[in-house]
């Protein structure tokens, strides 16, 4: 099996010390070796429930929260807007 | 007799007949807490003061003569990834550490309109990944049978306190056994509802299309009464389902003749120790005695559910805990100079190991290359699963096995071997592949004197049939045995 940690953790947002990638790759390559057990199965046709569709509710606006509400829980807060660092280049 | 060790159902006659109020009842589970939370540690979070505050109203308003639900003024546990607005949230993760909801999940909204106390935010497994409540991030929940052992995973709080009086009955969630597990490593009795029979809004997203809440008890009845409570089509979860839900403790039944029981030969194969396998065919030999038939039923081995499940599990997963980015709530990070670096520390220092080991097996099998070997593979084996159900159960009325193939194993036992801990969901899985109902009861002792777990499974909407079928052991059996665990420490008779 290969799998290239560094990739997927770039993929997954994370980032791993070389010991822990280590770590991890031993760990994941037993994890994928159980689920590897599944036989070649023959199961064409949709993926869903047929006896139970899916009911949206309207799409109506309904004011539960306030601004301030939401972004109580946020890192950084300034001016009633949540601080990132800069997302563009100058 | 004192107040904390009686079920929900026998509290809520005392509370309406006026024989005693809810503050009596909470103040005995906050006293019996105050005991035994230093040696459990069931909770992340305690809310005493709003409790009380809470109880208080509820014996004016019965004072009032105000008629009240059933679960007025009856204290309950709720596991730490549900949502309770004003009330820490943590998902038992750093990462959610100071994580207050502006919002109430559907079902603590549904609690809310029974007038319930809420005693506060049950410990768990970090995001409900794990089978032993180890990977949380705050602390170790013991075994109330014994604390050298783990109460299972990952609603392991809940079912703890439960066990050991901590609660009268509680809330957990069900991805991969999470509730059927701990009840049967606890001694009690834990119900993963039919997908979609409970709203999810608000429940913190593990495997979306496998999770589902479910109640704790230590009777059926109040199980039964817990689940009426919570169940129901909910406008904010397209995935419910709109049909009537009966308040299913009022039709309760011990009449289970002709009840045909399938026995597959499968789930008690390879893993399951003789002990659990011998009680468990106990357990059915006493549903024989009431008139029922067993009869065999071919199931799917159960370690391809196992693969479809991590597969599946962990795809979602890793696409459920995207969000967690350390910009709108949640954990941040102090060290970043950039964007990406915010991303990548903060989920780096935020998630726990097993968190991340998910993650990325997440993200492997969801890569581009790979889709179509695992996901897609599971997908298929999910649907071929959900046939030889259908089957299944035109032969059986209900599917009887071991809830787990061993009972509660010691801290650390596991821990290492993810493929070991990986094994014990592995007679648990299936039924959240397939999404049918299941509930586990607890069927005595092993030699260890530690509880197993019976697990009943059913058709999709069956949970009225599941309850009835428990029942009826229940009270074939005189009721379960949780005298060790609601005892006072003192009065436990010291081993050697």
């Amino acid at each position: 099996m290969d799998m290239d940690i560094k990739r997927l953790a770039k993929l997954a947002k994370l980032k791993f010390t070389p010991e822990e990638e280590e770590k991890y790759a031993a760990q994941m390559a037993n994890i994928v070796a159980m689920v590897e057990k599944l036989p070649d199965l023959d199961a064409s046709g949709p993926l869903i429930d047929p006896d139970n569709p899916m009911e949206m509710r309207k799409d109506e606006v309904v004011s539960r929260y306030t601004r301030d509400e939401l972004v109580a829980n946020a890192p950084e807060v300034q001016a009633g807007c949540i601080v990132v660092p800069k997302t563009v280049s100058e | 007799m004192e107040l904390y060790r009686l079920t929900a159902t026998e509290l809520s006659r005392m509370i309406h007949n006026k024989e005693v109020s809810s503050t009596e009842v909470t103040q005995s589970v906050f006293a019996r807490i105050a005991e035994k939370e230093p040696e459990i540690e069931a909770y992340v979070t305690l809310n005493e003061e709003a409790a009380l505050k809470k109880a208080a109203e509820v014996d004016e308003k019965i004072a009032k003569g105000d008629n009240l639900p059933k679960l007025a003024g009856i204290p309950i546990g709720i596991k730490d990834n549900m949502c309770t607005k004003g009330l820490r949230t943590t998902c038992s993760s750093k990462m959610l550490g100071n994580f207050v909801p502006p919002y109430n999940a559907t079902v603590i909204e549904k609690l809310n309109a029974e007038d319930y106390v809420c005693l506060g935010k049950l410990n768990m497994d970090e995001f409900a990944m794990g089978s032993s409540t180890e990977t949380s991030f705050f602390k170790k929940t013991k075994n109330p049978f014994d604390t050298t052992r783990v109460p299972g995973g990952s609603s392991g709080g809940s079912a703890a306190a439960v066990a050991s009086g901590e609660a009268v009955v509680a809330l957990g969630s069900d991805t991969g056994g999470s509730i059927r597990q701990p009840a049967s490593f606890c001694g009690v009795v834990g119900l993963k509802p039919t997908y979609g029979s409970v709203s999810r809004f608000g429940l913190v997203a593990f495997a979306s299309s496998l999770d589902q809440i479910g109640p704790f008890g230590r009777s059926v009845e109040d199980v039964a009464m817990l689940y009426s409570a919570i169940c129901g089509k909910d406008p904010y979860d397209t995935t419910s389902i709109r049909r009537e839900y009966p308040r299913f403790e009022e039709q309760l039944s011990s009449d289970v003749k002709g009840l045909r029981i399938g026995i597959p030969d499968v789930y008690f194969g390879d893993g399951v120790t003789e002990e659990v396998r011998t009680l468990v065919m106990n357990a059915a030999h006493e549903y024989e005695k009431m008139g029922a038939v067993l009869v065999p039923v071919t199931l799917p081995k159960p370690d391809y559910a196992l693969a479809a499940y991590y597969i599946i599990a962990c795809a979602e997963a890793s696409s459920n805990l995207a969000r967690f980015d350390g910009v709108k709530y949640g954990y941040r990070t102090e060290n970043y100079k950039n964007l990406e670096e915010l991303y990548e520390n903060t989920r780096s220092e935020g998630f726990g190991e097993e968190v991340k080991r998910r993650i990325m097996l997440g993200t492997y099998v969801l890569s581009s290359g790979y889709y179509d070997a695992y996901y897609k593979k599971a997908k298929f084996t999910q649907k071929l699963m959900q046939e030889t159900f259908r089957k299944a159960f035109t032969e059986a009325d209900v599917i009887l096995s071991p809830t787990a193939p061993d009972t509660a194993f010691k801290f650390g036992e596991n821990s290492e071997d993810q493929v070991k801990m990986y094994m014990n969901d592995i007679l648990t899985v299936t039924v959240n592949i397939v999404g049918v109902p299941a509930i586990s009861v607890p069927c005595g002792f092993d030699s260890k004197n530690m509880p197993v777990g019976l697990q009943l499974i059913g058709d999709k909407f069956s949970e009225q049939r599941l309850l009835n079928t428990a029942y009826a052991y229940e009270k074939q059996i005189g009721g379960f045995d949780l005298s060790r665990a609601l005892a006072h420490s003192a009065d436990i008779p010291q081993k050697g």
